[in-house]
């Protein structure tokens, strides 16, 4: 701890280097931590920090006493030899030396890390220091270079000015050999004792003199003493010398593409590495959702949002579900920002979907589970998980999986006289959701919900959706909107089987004075006909006359003739699809009363009408009676 | 108790044989048949007993009812017995097709001269089903019992006087009524007397008001143009008003065209079949 502290000043700079090697180290050497955290008690997520070792996280490396951990397991077969006599203590001490093993264990773990962290610092000084070496060289290299370009300018100037200084010498000495011949001239002609010829020369050297004092002799320096030195900039040598104290700015770092199970609902988490050469201080991490309805090119893309991090990865929380975002990277450091990474596209998972309870329907031999995706956008596949409950209620973990489910149905097939529990999971780029909520399948007998879309108006539907009642009151015309699917001058109600071509069996239970039809039907029955009236539809039907209970078994408007002595109340209905057949029974004295041989071309659905007001009601999900399939 | 075969016919996988045995209680010689399905040769099978109507042998059920191919596809034993005792000899017997030979209608006469060979009620019940279960692979405690005509009442009313003896029980055009039918009044009054009384033990509609035992369940199909219905010979809504009362359950089924014959009762023969075998087989 202490040691660590000490060196986290220094530290400081290359830390994120050091964390970035972690962060690889990580994914290689995690199985060791994993058994160190496991005998320590920590939690994992306890020892992901604390391997983690970066700047301002003084916390992660907090060495915490397990108080509260309990015994290790393997610790009980170490204290066998002990004596009879320390038997009673044996129990505390063997608590103790377990705990003092795991400490150890602990500690040593520690101390591994802490000789990495040493291997890592010496690593990166050696670094630093050829670093600077080459810096200085750099800065030599430059002055030198610097100061052979001034001294040869200086040389040329010198050359220069004594060149002009020589000139002007030069025409110096000229103007004076001019005047000195002059003189001479004046004094011969002076000295010159014939009147005559003084007279004669003397006007044209006047006029010379006159001349030569008109002529103004320069005598001032035209060269500057003074060399010009030009103020030296220096500034590029001072930008490398501070350089020497400071890293260069990083490069930009490189986004990674996103893993499998990095994101939720609403995060995700974002991962990206740095060159190991750059020393980065924090980054800043830029997302954006993607959305789909505006054009690429648009002005108005989706506002960025925006975080700082310090470490090479991040979640991004508080994201919507099943959405693409773009999201990428920028590094910064006391020298500045790098540029940005590139744009990587990372997704959210969806939301779970939502099982339609009452839209599934199961038979022994298979369950058709329907569901609501859960998310406006759509999602790539869903996928169904099953597990089977055993006779003691326990739950197994997942025994099967049916994937990539395109539509939001599943027919899974099962096993006669379990109990299932199925979920459903929607599934896209960014991985699959949270479960759905979880439904219950026991395939003891076929079990379906009635449509109540196709329930006639004067048909009412209790709330656990399977007693059906017709009440005596009149329905005004405007309560009577129908739409195709409804049945609209029987009473009637489809139920819906599952598509199994197997053996089906319900029962209804019935007053013994309501008139009703049951059985089945196709489900493009007409709604316009009574059930048993057409092709379309096999029933049982009850009817009260005066003096009797009248029993029809119709399809196509057809009946057989028959007399049947006891009152159905309880009526067992077997559609076997194998043998065509349709059959009614008596639940009550298990009474066969008719079997129907029925075409079956397509899956047919239960129906059930009423044709004077009352109830009836079905009972699902119970085994066939061994009688129903003979 | 020996039994002569008489014939044996290879017969929907199994066989269709015929014997000849000398009747304790009928004392004559009595042929039944009997069809074994294949099932019979490695394990035990229920057993139907088949009465014939008026006139019939044991060979009428045998050819021309169609019992054989769904009675092996369930495994059942079925047994077919003649209407009457035969070549006893009794004045008068062979006189009328419904009365004497070939019409004995199931019952212990107790008149003079047929109280002796006429106890086709107890060799019926009795003595034929001892005689098959010593003879052949069968499960006693499952058997039922089923007839056309004059044997729909015979196997009326043995299920109807022995609640529990036989697992099922059904019929075919079966005499529902006999006290208040010509046929009926014809026979009881030659063997039972005139004491109408004692008529009524063996009318269905009569032990169907009274009986006490296991649930039935009695199936009976009907011909809707059988001559002798209208003849008000069968009379089986008098035993379907009992049985609504009484919650008798019966399931009685008039096939709209069929009349008496075997050709209606192969027609539904299978259906039968089905429902004993939900009973024998359970």
């Amino acid at each position: 701890m202490d040691l660590y502290e000490i060196r986290e000043e220094r530290l400081g700079t290359i830390s994120e280097e050091a964390e970035h090697q972690e962060i690889s180290r990580e994914s290689t050497t995690m199985e060791p931590y994993h058994v160190v955290s496991d005998k320590g008690g920590r939690t994992a997520r306890d020892v992901s920090t604390f391997q983690r070792f970066s700047v301002d996280t003084n916390e992660s490396l907090r060495f915490e006493p397990c108080e509260d951990m309990s015994p290790s397991p393997t610790g009980a077969e170490d204290g066998d030899d002990e004596d009879e006599v320390f038997r009673d203590g044996g129990k505390e001490s063997e608590t103790i030396r377990n705990r003092l093993q795991e400490k150890v264990a602990e500690m040593e773990s520690f101390a591994g890390h802490l000789e990495e962290i040493f291997l890592t610092v010496e690593e990166n000084f050696g670094r630093q220091e050829q670093h600077l070496e080459q810096h200085y060289n750099d800065v030599l290299q430059t002055l030198s270079q610097r100061y052979d370009e001034r001294a040869a300018g200086l040389e040329e100037e010198k050359k220069g000015k004594l060149e002009s200084l020589y000139g002007q010498l030069l025409a110096c000495g000229r103007a004076m050999d001019a005047s000195k011949e002059l003189i001479e001239t004046a004094q011969e002609i002076y000295r010159c004792q014939d009147k005559r010829l003084f007279l004669k020369t003397v006007m044209p050297t006047i006029k010379r003199i006159e001349e030569f004092a008109k002529e103004e002799i320069d005598l001032t320096l035209n060269t500057h003493l003074e060399f010009n030195t030009p103020l030296v900039d220096l500034s590029d040598v001072k930008t490398m010398m501070d350089s020497i104290n400071i890293v260069p700015a990083p490069s930009a770092p490189v986004i990674n593409p996103q893993m499998p199970n990095s994101a939720t609902q609403t995060s995700l988490r974002v991962c990206w590495s740095l060159f190991s050469d750059d020393t980065v201080e924090y980054y800043e991490l830029y997302y954006r959702p993607v959305l789909e309805d505006t054009p690429a090119d648009s002005t108005c893309a989706a506002h960025e949002s925006k975080v700082k991090v310090k470490e090479t990865h991040c979640t991004v929380t508080d994201l919507l579900p099943n959405a693409q975002y773009e999201l990428w990277v920028t590094a910064t450091n006391t020298t500045g920002i790098s540029p940005a990474s590139e744009k990587a596209l990372y997704m959210t998972v969806p939301c779970p979907p939502v099982i339609k309870q009452r839209e599934c329907t199961s038979c022994p031999e298979a369950a058709l589970i329907r569901w609501e995706s859960g998310n406006t956008n759509p999602v790539d596949s869903y996928t169904v998980e099953l597990s089977e409950m055993g006779t003691d209620g326990t739950q197994s973990t997942v025994t099967e999986s049916v994937v990539a489910v395109p539509t939001c149905q599943c027919l899974v097939q099962l096993q006669p006289g379990r109990r299932y529990l199925i979920s459903v999971r929607a599934v896209n780029i960014g991985g699959p959701s949270n479960r759905s909520q979880v439904i219950t399948v026991s395939t003891t007998g076929t079990y379906f919900h009635l449509v109540e879309d196709t329930a006639h108006p004067c048909l009412s539907i209790s709330e656990d959706g399977f007693t059906m009642f017709y009440g005596d009151e009149e329905l005004p015309i405007s309560a009577m909107a129908l739409d195709d699917n409804t049945f609209a001058r029987c009473v009637a109600v489809l139920g819906d089987l599952v598509p199994v071509r197997g053996k089906h069996y319900w029962e209804v239970e019935v007053d013994d004075e309501t008139e009703f039809r049951i059985g089945v039907a196709f489900e493009d029955t007409e709604r316009n006909s009574y059930l048993g009236a057409n092709n379309t539809s096999w029933c049982m039907r009850h009817i009260l006359t005066p003096t009797r209970h009248k029993y029809e078994f119709l399809h196509n408007g057809w009946s057989p003739d028959l007399r049947i002595t006891v009152n159905p109340v309880r009526i067992g209905v077997a559609l076997d699809y194998d043998r065509g057949t349709l059959s009614f029974f008596n639940v009550d004295v298990e009474q066969h009363l008719h079997t129907f041989q029925c075409n079956l071309r397509s899956y047919v659905h239960p129906c059930f009408s009423l044709d004077n007001p009352g109830a009836l009601t079905v009972h699902n999900g119970i085994e066939a009676p061994e009688y129903a399939f003979i | 108790m020996s039994l002569t075969q008489v014939s044996s016919n290879k017969c929907a996988g199994g066989f269709q044989k015929v014997f000849e045995h000398e009747s304790t209680e009928l004392k004559c010689k009595m042929k039944f048949a009997v069809h074994l399905p294949p099932k019979a040769e490695t394990g035990k099978c229920p057993v139907m007993y088949w009465l014939s109507g008026l006139t019939c042998t044991e060979q009428n059920f045998i050819t021309k009812a169609g019992s054989q191919v769904p009675a092996a596809e369930h495994g059942i034993i079925i047994v077919a017995p003649d209407t009457s005792p035969r070549g006893c000899n009794i004045e008068g017997e062979d006189e009328s097709w419904d009365f004497g030979t070939g019409a004995g209608f199931y019952v212990n006469a107790t008149e003079d001269p047929w109280k002796t060979n006429y106890r086709m009620y107890s060799y019926v019940t009795e003595e034929l089903p001892k005689l098959i279960n010593a003879n052949f692979p069968t499960d006693p405690d499952r058997m039922s019992i089923s007839g056309h005509s004059m044997g729909g009442h015979g196997a009326l009313i043995c299920a109807l006087k022995n609640p529990g003896k036989y697992k099922a029980v059904s019929a075919f055009a079966p005499i529902c009524n006999p006290v208040q039918c010509p046929w009926g009044q014809k026979a009881f009054s030659g063997y039972l007397g005139s004491n109408r009384s004692t008529w009524e033990a063996y009318d269905a509609t009569v032990l169907a008001a009274a009986y006490s035992g296991p649930q039935l369940d009695i199936l009976i199909d009907q011909g809707r143009d059988d001559q002798f219905l209208s003849a008000s010979q069968l009379l089986p809504d008098n035993l379907i008003a009992v049985c609504s009362e009484k919650k008798i359950p019966v399931v009685f089924r008039l096939q709209p065209g069929y009349d008496h014959s075997y050709f209606f009762i192969y027609s539904f023969m299978a259906d039968h079949i089905k429902h004993h075998a939900k009973y024998l087989n359970a």
